[in-house]
């Protein structure tokens, strides 16, 4: 049974939606149906956790024969890192289904059915291929929600992040065939099996070509400045639900794929790119925090401010140290958290204001004093007030960058303050001052509404104040890595 | 009495042809059951090839056509995608003639004559014979484009095509007398042997033939520098035969093109490496401006056409250059590309023959809400056409560039890559059409069950299980069986 766990993780949803599909269930169905799947994904994932190994690589794994003409194997396996993440989607995906609860769309749910298959295929997929797909297929049911459920120029920035995300993908895929090719060559079998394909020699300057197309599809995606054009748009124009998987899953599987596949086939030679990476991290972490600063959008604000902390998980991740990567991954829970209350927050801001622009807020808590406590908490929290998991987290990566290099090390530092600049001016328009809504109805948050925060919120607490619960978990497998 | 066996289904679709051609005058008998009656021959040549698949390979009757007809499993393949093409083609536009009048019974007695045209092709194991059987199946072709004779787009296509493909199969006689020159036979099985006998600075009369006969090939499959006809014509012609060009007449020329290679050419592919390549490059390019700069989908998927005979091009320059899996992905690509076709050109018509709408994008605003069904089956032949994973046409473009990639042409493979990418951009903008935009017209329509649905529904699940089915699910083949079936085929030719 526990090797056909992951498989029941990654594909109960799918199932779940063919079904719904198949039998037209209705939206009430529909609804019971997918919370409760990703409530047995939840139990699931619990009892994969309790299985755990910290002192073992890949476990859970499963492997079987696919497409055998091409080597292609449907393999897929988990180590401390891929848990990290699932467990974030495991988390994060019920409390996204009590926030859609009123909505009556029945496209709406099937797409979140396909979209955490389509993650956690990807999160735990071990071959090449296989993993290709789940990368393209996830970008589906976001491009329907964007464009179909979004708004704002909802068909245009759904196609730019279509294509910028392809572009990407298609660099990738390029770089995995032509991988698979030298394992044919040198052995005479295909394979597009990570453990084989890790074991090839590649010349340096093959592999210089070919780490250039897995970079880019991971730069894209994160997205690294300069990559990030699709970002600000897209976060605008989509519902919230797809910005949460958006922000908080999405754009961590980047940086999930420069550990997996980038150290996981190049090893050291990765580092022939790390000044570069670091370079457009250091300026993406102050370009977004400008941007996120200037912007008058919520949502759009958010989108720089998660690009930012996004630029600061990948710098760790090229920071050789065990602080660095330590910090990295940590961030990857703790900032994935935050973001999705914070997101949540912006949510019920529209939907009690229809507005997301901040210069049309104001004086929320003069009305609703639940409100602002849990919209100022997730803001502080993503700007890493010390007691949230964030502060730890950004902390280890500062600590990390200080180690390798003076002058990154005082760049990295600025995130946290100019995050409190932005977040700071934010909340003092938003929540105080005079009340611009006047006319507008508007309630304080409702007990479904606690009740899909406070998880959320309650996590952040633990994470800041006992590291130590979980740092256990990923710290022999990075050790092991760094020798 | 074997032999007898393996002609039938030339028999059935022959017969068939002349059949409905003697009784198509007769007004008592109605589209529809004409319609029957040809589904009723070519299925009966269905179900024979079917059985003659793994036959070994043999000359047809060899005392009485000497060696011009050979029978193998790769024949045998395209005879099955051919008459498929031709069977789905009537059973998904049945309806199609209700609405318009210019039909007459000759149509049906034309699309079987047609398809002979191309069984033979797929048989032809010399020049002439093939030049026959080619122009058997362009004429044919030729006047189904015209069929509509009173509109002017649809005659302007006809002239358009019938003066350019008889110009060009004209190359293919000179081609062929060139090659007699310098052989002396126009058996393929005698130009291989000189080819293999002979020094490579003594064959320049075979090489400037073989040329002659690549040009006719490159301008039926719509190559670049050839293709000016191919968006007028496919735009010209009625949606049914629209379908049929581009899902079985375009495999058909592949048929001779991946014989006449594999069999006698591959081996001094030097003299053409360059050419071939200049050419796939300008086709991958060319038919990806054209199909971007569309707005009528029709006009769109005719434009995308030539981008993937441009992916077949590159998989046969990669034969040249000694891939093994060149061959074998050329032909899994053909059967993609061909599922994918159908299904997607068939859906067209089928809409055309609901309404009379030209069918531009905007057209498609809504699609989705007037018709999940048929929009989300559209979706996925456009995913499939995209090279979308989990799609079987993901597979082909898989096996084409990693032949390309193991052949050394790395630029190839990354320019199919590329436009690959840029095929994405408007295959799914049709889905962003039917997805995005509220719908102008009308209301909700049942999804209505009949042949032509269930064969587009059929047509769209095997597109997805060719892209994922696996051995992983026991019995059913799925991407692997494919596969194997292609290189089956590959393997009977050597």
């Amino acid at each position: 049974m526990t090797n056909h766990i992951l498989t029941s993780i990654i594909f109960l949803p799918l199932l779940i939606a063919m079904v719904l599909g198949v039998a037209r269930a209705s939206i009430k169905v529909i609804k019971v149906a997918a919370i409760l799947s990703s409530l047995t994904i939840l139990l699931l994932v619990i009892a994969v956790i309790l299985a755990f190994d910290p002192n073992q690589g890949m476990q859970f794994t499963q492997n079987l024969a696919w497409i055998k003409n091409a080597g292609i194997t449907y393999n897929i396996g988990l180590d401390a890192l891929s848990l990290i993440i699932l467990i974030l989607i495991a988390i994060l995906m019920p409390l996204i289904y009590i926030y859609m609860l009123k909505d009556n769309r029945k496209g709406y749910w099937y797409n979140m059915l396909l979209l955490q298959t389509g993650v956690t295929g990807a999160l735990l997929s071990l071959d090449l291929i296989l993993f290709y797909l789940f990368w393209e297929t996830m970008l589906l049911p976001i491009f329907v929600m964007i464009g179909k459920y979004g708004n704002g120029l909802r068909q245009y920035n759904s196609m730019k992040i279509l294509l910028m995300t392809v572009l990407g993908s298609m660099s990738m895929l390029f770089s995995i065939l032509y991988m698979g090719y030298i394992y044919f060559e040198a052995t005479g079998t295909w394979s597009f099996a990570l453990s084989d394909l890790s074991s090839i020699d590649l010349s340096a300057k093959a592999s210089i070509w070919l780490m250039a197309g897995f970079l880019l599809a991971f730069a894209i995606k994160i997205p690294l400045v300069g990559f990030h054009t699709w970002m600000a748009p897209a976060y605008g124009s989509a519902p919230t639900p797809a910005v949460i998987i958006m922000s908080a899953i999405m754009a961590k599987l980047g940086v999930y794929g420069i550990w997996r596949f980038g150290y996981g086939l190049f090893g050291a030679n990765l580092h022939y790119y790390a000044p570069t990476i670091i370079i457009l991290a250091l300026i993406g972490l102050l370009y977004y925090a400008i941007r996120a600063i200037t912007e008058n959008n919520l949502r759009k604000m958010f989108a720089y401010s998660s690009g930012s902390h996004l630029s600061l998980i990948a710098l760790g991740i090229f920071l050789t140290n065990i602080y660095a990567w330590g910090g990295s991954l940590y961030f990857i829970a703790t900032h994935a958290i935050a973001s999705a209350g914070m997101f949540m927050m912006i949510g019920l801001t529209y939907y009690r204001f229809k507005t997301v622009n901040i210069s049309e807020l104001g004086g929320i808590a003069q009305k609703a004093p639940l409100f602002t406590f849990f919209f100022a908490f997730f803001a502080l929290s993503i700007a890493g007030l010390p007691g949230t998991g964030g502060f730890v987290a950004e902390l280890l990566i500062i600590i990390g960058a200080f180690k390798e290099n003076f002058i990154i090390g005082v760049f990295t530092a600025t995130t946290m303050l100019s995050a409190m600049i932005y977040i700071f001016w934010m909340l003092q328009r938003v929540l105080f001052g005079e009340v611009t809504n006047e006319n507008s109805e508007y309630s304080d948050l409702s007990l479904r509404e606690i009740g899909m925060l406070l998880p959320l919120v309650l996590l952040l607490l633990i994470t800041g104040i006992m590291p130590s619960l979980f740092i256990p978990y990923f710290e022999p497998q990075l050790l092991g890595a760094l020798q | 009495m074997m032999q007898f066996l393996f002609t039938l289904p030339f028999l059935s679709v022959l017969l068939g042809a002349f059949v409905l051609m003697l009784f198509s005058h007769k007004k008592s008998i109605s589209l529809k059951s004409f319609n029957y009656i040809s589904i009723f021959f070519l299925t009966i040549a269905l179900i024979f090839e079917y059985l003659t698949l793994g036959a070994g390979s043999s000359y047809l009757f060899e005392s009485i056509f000497s060696k011009l007809f050979i029978l193998d499993d790769f024949a045998t393949l395209f005879d099955m995608m051919f008459t498929l093409g031709a069977i789905l083609t009537l059973l998904i536009n049945s309806d199609y003639f209700k609405s318009r009048t210019y039909f007459t019974g000759e149509y049906f007695s034309l699309l079987l004559f047609s398809v002979f045209g191309m069984m033979m092709l797929s048989h032809a194991h010399e020049l002439l014979t093939a030049f026959i059987s080619l122009e058997i199946a362009s004429l044919s072709v030729y006047a189904l484009v015209g069929y509509h004779k009173n509109k002017k787009v649809s005659s302007e296509a006809m002239m358009k095509y019938m003066v350019l493909g008889s110009l060009t199969g004209a190359f293919f006689i000179l081609g062929t007398a060139m090659i007699y020159g310098a052989v002396g036979s126009t058996t393929l099985e005698n130009i291989a042997l000189y080819v293999d006998n002979s020094k490579i600075e003594d064959m320049t009369l075979l090489v400037v033939g073989a040329s002659f006969l690549m040009i006719t090939i490159l301008f039926k499959i719509g190559a670049v520098p050839f293709h000016s006809w191919v968006v007028d014509v496919y735009h010209g012609a009625p949606y049914p035969i629209t379908m049929f060009m581009a899902s079985t007449f375009k495999i058909a020329i592949f048929a001779i093109a991946l014989r006449l290679y594999i069999v006698d050419f591959a081996t001094i592919n030097s003299f053409w490496r360059e050419l071939l390549q200049a050419v796939t490059i300008l086709t991958l390019i060319g038919g990806s401006l054209l199909a971007i700069s569309q707005s009528l989908v029709k006009r769109m998927l005719a434009g995308s056409s030539i981008v993937h005979s441009g992916y077949l091009l590159i998989g046969l320059s990669s034969i040249g250059l000694g891939s093994d899996i060149a061959a074998p992905a050329v032909m899994f690509y053909l059967i993609a590309y061909f599922l994918s076709a159908v299904g997607s050109f068939g859906i067209l018509s089928f809409i055309a023959s609901q309404s009379k709408r030209q069918m531009s994008y905007d057209d498609f605003k809504g699609f989705a809400s007037r018709r999940p069904y048929m929009a989300l089956m559209m979706t996925i032949f456009m995913l499939s056409l995209a090279g979308f994973p989990s799609t079987i046409g993901f597979l082909g473009k898989f096996y084409i560039f990693t032949s390309a990639i193991e052949s050394g042409q790395i630029l190839l493979a990354g320019l199919g890559i590329l436009t690959a990418f840029i095929s994405v951009y408007y295959y799914f903008k049709l889905i962003a059409m039917m997805y995005f935009f509220e719908s102008e017209t009308g209301g909700k329509k049942t999804f209505p069950i009949n042949a032509s649905t269930i064969v587009i529904a059929m047509m769209a699940l095997i597109v997805v299980w060719g892209g994922i089915g696996s051995s992983l699910f026991g019995y059913l083949p799925g991407a692997d069986g494919f596969i194997d079936l292609a290189k089956q085929a590959i393997t009977s030719l050597k």
